[in-house]
């Protein structure tokens, strides 16, 4: 693997607008039930004070990806940019890769009787354009970047928030720059 | 918290349950055994055994692309799980010509059907072994997974014909039952104690499994019933009474598919712990 691309997440921007959400849906033409990406409200107990926060979560392409390792009929593989692609016509719906991932990003569709995930549009980022999701982004929260040490090494950079698995799991391929704090102004 | 997988709860019961028949008789056959047992018996595992492989394939989203589930045997457990159960269904077969010949090899196939069905249970735990879930991921899943086919491989073998065995065969049956019913009850409660301090999904199991009126279900019918009902027969060294013995293979049977059905309905995954 040549690199490993992955999403930043700024949870300042990220306004909750679920953009992200729609624009998936509407470059896939999805069924509504499955939600390849979805947007989460950060719980405000986690923090000293009170604030509203959100992050934006879709597959994260994972470096030790626990869907690839369980599935017995091979439908994932992991691409030269780190890319986890789902072979949808190769999935017999044993829904193994689902009670793997601590994300729950791998989803069934009861519908097709599969399972579908993201796979962060690797057909666009072939094209050189950006995923549907991170095109989408009106306040710029999403992006595509490749993760490395440099990244990491950043001011500001988190390798995770409070209210997600542990990273030892699955080692995610998404970083974020966590929320800051409003002033909390006491009158007495 | 888990579902209730009615595939997979009949798929691992009857499968272990066949494959504890095979082991059961390979095991007896060190001393003479009688032939029409041994048919009866091969007969009733390969009758489990393709009731468990028909309902596997009920689990799946699309079971008539099941033969793909044999390609990824390098990293997934569930291939080397379908791996191993078709080939213990061949050496079923294999073993089913032998007993029905006068001179068969029938320890032999018994030997091979065994080994690969043992293995076959094994890579069916080890699916579930995974470090998302506390509950499952430990030694405890693949020793529940043999417990489950060392009581009901003996138990199901006492109730087919008691008659034909010696008492020294029924004795060594009736022993082993009892040391998995013992084992299981005691590895349990290790188990909830561990699990209860391995961080808030095994807590949430813990708290599951202590209000549900399955597992306290599970504790009369799979461990008490069983061993206040099989103590006099070991302790007297009683004739066996062939209604007792069935009783306590029902009583087993309904435990031990309660015990896969909390199994699964009990599993707590490591998640997402933000609001949706």
């Amino acid at each position: 693997m040549s690199k490993q691309l992955g999403f930043l997440l700024d949870s300042e921007k990220c306004v909750g607008c679920r953009g992200c959400e729609m624009a998936c849906k509407n470059e896939y033409q999805s069924d509504p039930t499955p939600r390849w990406r979805q947007v989460f409200q950060l719980n405000e107990d986690w923090y000293s004070l009170p604030t509203r926060m959100f992050f934006s979560m879709a597959c994260n392409h994972c470096a030790e990806p626990q869907c690839l390792k369980v599935c017995p009929v091979e439908a994932y593989t992991k691409r030269d940019d780190g890319i986890v692609v789902h072979n949808h016509d190769r999935c017999i719906g044993c829904r193994l890769c689902t009670m793997a991932c601590p994300y729950d990003r791998p989803q069934f569709n009861p519908a097709k009787g599969k399972v579908e995930k993201c796979n962060l549009c690797y057909q666009r980022i072939d094209q050189g354009l950006k995923p549907a999701c991170v095109a989408a982004c009106i306040p710029g929260a999403l992006q595509l970047v490749e993760i490395n040490n440099q990244l990491d090494q950043k001011t500001g950079i988190l390798k995770t928030l409070p209210g997600l698995p542990s990273r030892t799991i699955t080692n995610p391929s998404i970083r974020f720059i966590g929320p800051k704090q409003g002033k909390q102004i006491r009158r007495d | 918290m888990g579902t209730w997988e009615w595939p997979l709860i009949i798929f691992t019961v009857l499968g272990e349950g066949a494959i504890g028949i095979l082991l059961a008789l390979w095991w007896l056959d060190r001393t003479l055994l009688d032939s029409a047992l041994y048919k009866k018996a091969t007969l009733t595992s390969g009758v489990l055994l393709a009731l468990a492989l028909l309902a596997s394939l009920a689990h799946l989203g699309h079971p008539e692309a099941a033969y793909r589930a044999l390609s990824h045997l390098a990293t997934s457990w569930l291939s080397r799980e379908i791996l191993f159960f078709l080939l213990t269904a061949a050496a079923w077969l294999y073993l089913f010509i032998q007993v029905r010949q006068s001179k068969g090899n029938r320890r032999l196939a018994a030997g091979i059907a065994s080994l690969l069905g043992l293995l076959g249970i094994l890579s069916s735990a080890m699916i579930y072994v995974m470090p998302r879930v506390p509950a499952w991921d430990s030694v405890q899943t693949p020793l529940f997974f043999l417990l489950t086919t060392g009581l009901l491989g003996t138990l199901t073998l006492l109730v087919l014909d008691r008659k034909s065995l010696t008492p020294a065969q029924t004795t060594g049956l009736l022993s082993w039952s009892v040391a998995c019913i013992v084992v299981s009850s005691l590895s349990y409660i290790l188990y909830l104690s561990m699990l209860n301090a391995s961080g808030t999904e095994g807590m949430a199991t813990v708290q599951f499994l202590s209000t549900s009126s399955l597992f306290w279900t599970r504790v009369v019918t799979n461990w008490l019933a069983p061993i206040i009902l099989l103590y006099p027969i070991i302790k007297n060294k009683k004739t066996l009474n062939p209604n007792l013995l069935l009783t306590i293979l029902v009583f087993s049977g309904i435990g031990e598919f309660l015990g896969r059905a909390l199994f699964y309905l009990s599993a707590v995954g490591i998640h997402i712990t933000a609001l949706k």
